[in-house]
This record gives C-alpha cells, structure tokens and sequence, in this order.
C-alpha cells in the first residue's frame, strides 16, 4: 500500500516538473503562436550552461545560477532576433520546419561545443531526500513541484492581467489582427521567447540537481509533450492539473501495469492518454476552441 | 508550366504525356543508363550510397504525399517504416514467404497503422496532428519490444535471409540495389501518377483549405484518411526492402530523430512536388556522405574537435540549412530550379 502511495505521490512531482517544461511551450504558443520543437535542446543548453559555469569556471551557485538564467533568457531572444522575426504572419507550416530545423541545429552546437560525455551536473539544491511518514521524495522534485506552482500563478495573472500580457495574447489569435491594431508582434514573441528560456533552466536544474547527464536529456522536451497537449495549448493554469493527471497516471501505470510488460510503460502511456484526450477533445482540456472560417 | 517553345499538344495523348520532347527523351534515357550501369561504372562504395537514397526516397516520397501535398504534418515516418519492417520480417522468417508477397504486405501493414492518425487527422488538426503523429514513435518503439518473442523477437530483432526469386537470391550489393531500383522507380511513378489524378487534386484542396475543399464536396475524411495511408503505405515498403537490405530489424533503427531527418529532406527539396522529395533525399543524402568522408580527415587536422565532431557538424549543416531555406526559399531547391528551367527555355526572350 505505501508503495503505491509513494509511486502516485513521486508520480504527481514528476508530472509537476513536466508541466514546468510543459509551460515553456505554451508560453511560447499563447503569445507567438509557435510550437517549438527545439524545447528539450533549450532545456539542454541551459543545463550545460549551469555546469560550465559551475564545474568548469569554479563559480559559486549564487553567481553561476543567475547567470546561467539570464544567458538562457538571451538565448531566447537571440532566437527571436535572427530566426522568428523575418517569419511574422508566415503560415504554420513555416514555423513547424523552422523550430524543427532549430532542434536539429541546436544539438549540433550541444555536441559542438560540450560534446557526449556523461558530466554530473552540480548539486544545486540541497540533495537530502524529504521523508513525510513512510514516503520518501527527491527534494529537489519537491523544491521543483511548488515553483511550478507558484510560476504557474505568476503567469496566469502576467497572461490575464498585465498590459503586456494581454497584448502577447493578442499577437497569439492572429500575427496580421495584431499587428493592424498595433501591437508589437516581434517584441511579444521576445519576451515569449525569453520567459521561457528562463523556465526551461530551471526545469534543467531541477530535473538534473546532483544527477549524470549527456545531451539526451533533451528527451525531457518530448516526455513533457503530452502534457501540455492534454491540457491544450494554451492553458497555464490548465498545464498544472494536465501535469497532475499525467504524473498520477504514470505512478498508477508504473504499480499496475509494469509487471504485466516488465517495465517501460512509463515512456509510453501519458501519450496514450494524450491520444484518447485529443480524440474527444481535439484542442486538449482547456485549449481555445477557434472557429475557422473560409 | 511553360514548355519549349513550337512544342504544342495535339492530342490528348500528347496532352497527358510526362516526357514531351526528344530531348527530354534522350536525358531520360542518359539518366536511367547511368542508374542502371552504376554497379559497372563505379562499383564498391556508390551503389550501397545509392540503395541506402533508394529506400529512404520511396519513405520520403510517401511522406512528401502526406505532409507536402496533403498538408497532413507526419512526424512518425520513421515508425510506419519500422512497422512495415516488422512484418516483412516476421513473414520472412517465421513463414518463409517470398518477398513479393512480403514487401506489399509490410506496407499495407504499416498503412493501416498509420491510417488510424489519419482517422484522428479529422478532428485534430495543425501543431496538435503533428504532435500526435510523435505518439505513433513511442507507441511502435514499446510495441515491438514488448510483444511476444516469438513474433518480433523483442529486443533481439529479426534476422532476416536474402530476397530469393526462384534460385536467384538478392544476396550482393548489386543484387539488392537492383531490387531497390526496380521499386524506387515504381513508387516513384505512383506517386507521379497519383499527384496528376483526381485524388492529388483533392490532397492539394484539403491542404490549401480544408473547410473550403470541404464546402466543395470533396470528401475531407476520406482524404486526410487516404493521405495518410498511402504515405504510411509508402514507409511501411521501404521499411522492408531496409528489412532485406540490412537482413536485421531491430526497433532502435527507426528513431523519431530519423523522421525529423525526413522532414528535413522535404524541405530543402521543395514542399509539395515529387521532384522536390527526389532532388532533398538526394542532395541531404550526398552531404551526410560528404560529411563523413571528410569529416575523418578534418579531425586529423584539429584532434582537438573529437571523433564525434562528425555527426555534430551533420546536425548543424542539416539544421542550419532548414532554417535557411524556410526563411529565405520555403518552396526548396525545386522552385529554383524551376525558375532556371523557365528562364533558359524562353531564351533569349526576356518573356
């Protein structure tokens, strides 16, 4: 009985930290109406930027983190700057090519410049596990689970209650309305951008706290998929509980269901429950339903 | 398209013809030689260079029906190659059929497979249908190694023997790149033909507009239905003749990094035109090779850069070159040429 609490208990933080690289990619597609592919690499480059800094220049985690932080944010921008830009308004299909062009591109430099060893990524995080009764958890997925709670809070209010905010959500319904109304497009898509290289750090350094890593973990990019696809696009709010369900779901898989296969269900059943979600509601759980016109 | 100038149909015949002049005949003829005496011309590395662009073509070609004509965005190609793989396989080793009966069969295998995305392809539409098509990847990867060992051997793979007509087996380098050839050329016509007839026109309609195509009475189910059938249907053949090619199937050798891969090649070819499908698997084929070949000897030169450097320069040529072509040509190579194919013949007319 304790084990399946503690699988459905570790299962809710693993889901929670899903949905903190989930809202890296809704924040990008509720103010830029991109989807971006390049997600999980982004995830890599900020956690190859904590270790350089930490591991290879000696800094102190007070120092290092914040810089780590505000090249991830520059990262984002310098995306926005050379790539997105010049495709404002272009079709969906062009953006589709481009992030995927990007993915492939960015593991190039990750390999380039840091190359395939395994590195141990720097505790930043206090790695004393957090015992409450008989379960035991990862502190730092703990640390992890309640500031995607509280950034999930901040963005709603950035997203529903901001100038800024709202204007992003405009840019979001349609690049060409947006722009006629005079909003500022490119500079919504930046801060998109930026905000969620941001958050893309931080789910490296909370998914990797004190643990090996190679440029494979940019695999967290598509774990963290059906996340944000069950929840729909563009629901912040809706990111948290789409975590929740897929990470309870992946405790109870992994208790009942990995006997039967001898493991492995965990890689593949939030996609199934994201098949049968998107069927029956093919904008997710709380996406915006369009209506298309001819 | 604009045609030699004096070159006029008169007949429907004439009309509907693919190769129109002599000299398109004489370069058609010069082409297919070439394929066909390449074994003599340049044995040794070529033709295994030229059966591996042979059979990623024919899973490209279906994927330039899916995505480039009927605006379906696939991104598990690799996985309905992997299904069609899979039950070549399982045919060939437990039941011993020939490959003419197993080939066809992988790829109607992987066609329903993929055909069921085409069912959800209805309601689920843009970035969520290209996200869901990543499901097919984890789904078949889990598949394969979990069912039963006596079917797919799990983690182990299958071990395939040579195609054998008659006594003849496919067992050489040659042997197999003639077999690949004779079915690029076949898929290669289909999908010519098919982008020409009624149904490529209703691809076309459904990814120009698909609430529009709908208003006109084109079924918009059945064509999303049957685009991603025939392009699953296209995967699911070169999966098996890579099945015989290699004679190891084996879930590791169809990654989602290979679809991206896949996309890639549609891109940088041309969206939407068979031509385009041929002329990016060839070209992104070419590099990888030039890459490798000259990838050893800049490492020679600058030890520092690792042995790994290889595969990382691939990735960002391949990336990089996306990223340009979307920005600054997102009809692909195919619209350039068509621009200089346009221009030298009206010449020397400026129109």
């Amino acid at each position: 009985m304790t084990s399946l609490l503690s699988q459905v208990a570790n299962g809710a933080l693993t889901g929670l930290l899903y949905a903190l690289v989930a809202m890296s990619f809704v924040i990008i597609y509720r103010s830029a109406r991109v989807f971006n592919f390049a997600q999980g690499e982004i995830v890599v480059v900020g956690a190859f930027l904590v270790w350089t800094l930490m591991s290879a220049f000696d800094l102190p985690v007070w120092a290092a983190v914040p810089l780590a932080l505000l090249a991830s944010v520059l990262l984002g921008v310098l995306i926005e700057r050379v790539i997105l830009r010049s495709l404002v308004g272009e079709e969906l299909f062009a953006f589709v090519m481009v992030t995927i062009g990007l993915l492939i591109f960015i593991r190039g430099v990750v390999l380039v410049a840091w190359g395939p060893e395994v590195r141990f990524f720097p505790a930043v995080l206090p790695m004393a596990a957090v015992k409450v009764g008989a379960l035991v958890f990862d502190r730092a997925m703990v640390i992890g689970g309640a500031l995607t709670l509280v950034v999930a809070a901040a963005m709603s209010w950035f997203f529903n209650r901001t100038q800024l905010g709202l204007e992003m959500t405009a840019v979001a319904e349609d690049h060409q309305t947006a722009l006629s109304l005079g909003i500022p497009v490119t500079r919504s898509i930046a801060v998109a951008w930026g905000i969620s290289g941001l958050l893309s750090t931080v789910a490296a350094i909370i998914f990797l706290n004190g643990k090996g890593m190679t440029f494979l973990a940019s695999d967290i990019g598509f774990a963290a998929l059906p996340v944000a696809l069950l929840a729909g696009l563009e629901s912040i709010g809706g990111v948290v509980l789409g975590g929740l369900i897929v990470g309870i779901a992946l405790g109870l898989a992994s208790y009942f269901l990995d006997p039967i296969f001898n493991g492995g269900v965990a890689a593949v059943f939030p996609f199934v429950i994201m098949v049968i979600v998107l069927l029956i509601r093919p904008t997710g759980l709380f996406g915006w339903k369009t209506i298309e016109r001819i | 398209m604009t045609l030699p100038g004096g070159v006029h149909a008169e007949t429907y015949a004439q009309d509907r013809a693919l190769i129109r002049t002599p000299w398109q005949w004489l370069w058609f003829a010069a082409f297919v030689a070439v394929l066909l005496l390449l074994p003599f011309l340049r044995p040794g590395g070529a033709v295994g260079i030229a059966t591996v662009i042979g059979i990623t073509l024919i899973a490209v070609l279906g994927l330039q029906l899916t995505s480039g004509c009927a605006g379906q965005i696939n991104m598990g190609q690799s996985a309905f190659m992997g299904v069609g793989a899979y039950a070549a396989g399982a045919l060939a080793v437990h039941l011993h059929w020939s490959f003419l009966m197993t080939i066809p069969i992988g790829g109607i295998s992987a066609a329903v497979f993929g055909a069921v995305f085409g069912l959800a392809a209805l309601r689920i539409k843009g970035f969520y249908l290209a996200l869901t098509t990543i499901a097919a990847q984890y789904i078949f990867t889990f598949a394969m190694l979990k069912l039963p060992k006596e079917w797919f051997g799990q983690s182990e793979g299958l071990r395939m023997d040579p195609a054998v007509l008659g006594s003849f087996a496919f067992d050489t380098d040659n042997r197999i790149y003639y077999l690949v050839l004779a079915f690029a050329a076949l898929m290669t016509y289909g999908a010519w033909g098919l982008m020409r007839s009624r149904t490529g026109r209703a691809f076309i309609a459904v990814r120009d507009n698909d609430n529009a195509a709908e208003v006109i009475g084109i079924n918009v189910f059945y064509y999303k239905t049957l685009a991603f059938f025939i392009g699953a249907f296209y995967a699911g053949v070169a999966g098996a003749l890579w099945a015989y090619y290699v004679r190891y199937v084996q879930a590791d050798q169809f990654t989602l990094w290979l679809s991206v891969w896949y996309v890639g090649m549609l891109i940088v070819g041309g969206m939407g035109s068979i031509l385009g499908a041929i002329v990016g698997t060839v070209v992104i084929r070419l590099l990888q090779e030039l890459i490798t070949v000259v990838g050893p000897q800049i490492t020679d030169l600058l030890p520092t850069l690792g042995g790994q450097f290889v595969f990382a320069a691939m990735n960002m040529l391949l990336g990089g070159l996306i990223i340009v072509f979307v920005i600054f040509e997102p009809r692909g190579l195919v619209h350039r040429w068509n621009i200089v194919k346009e221009s030298y013949r009206i010449w020397p007319f400026p129109h």
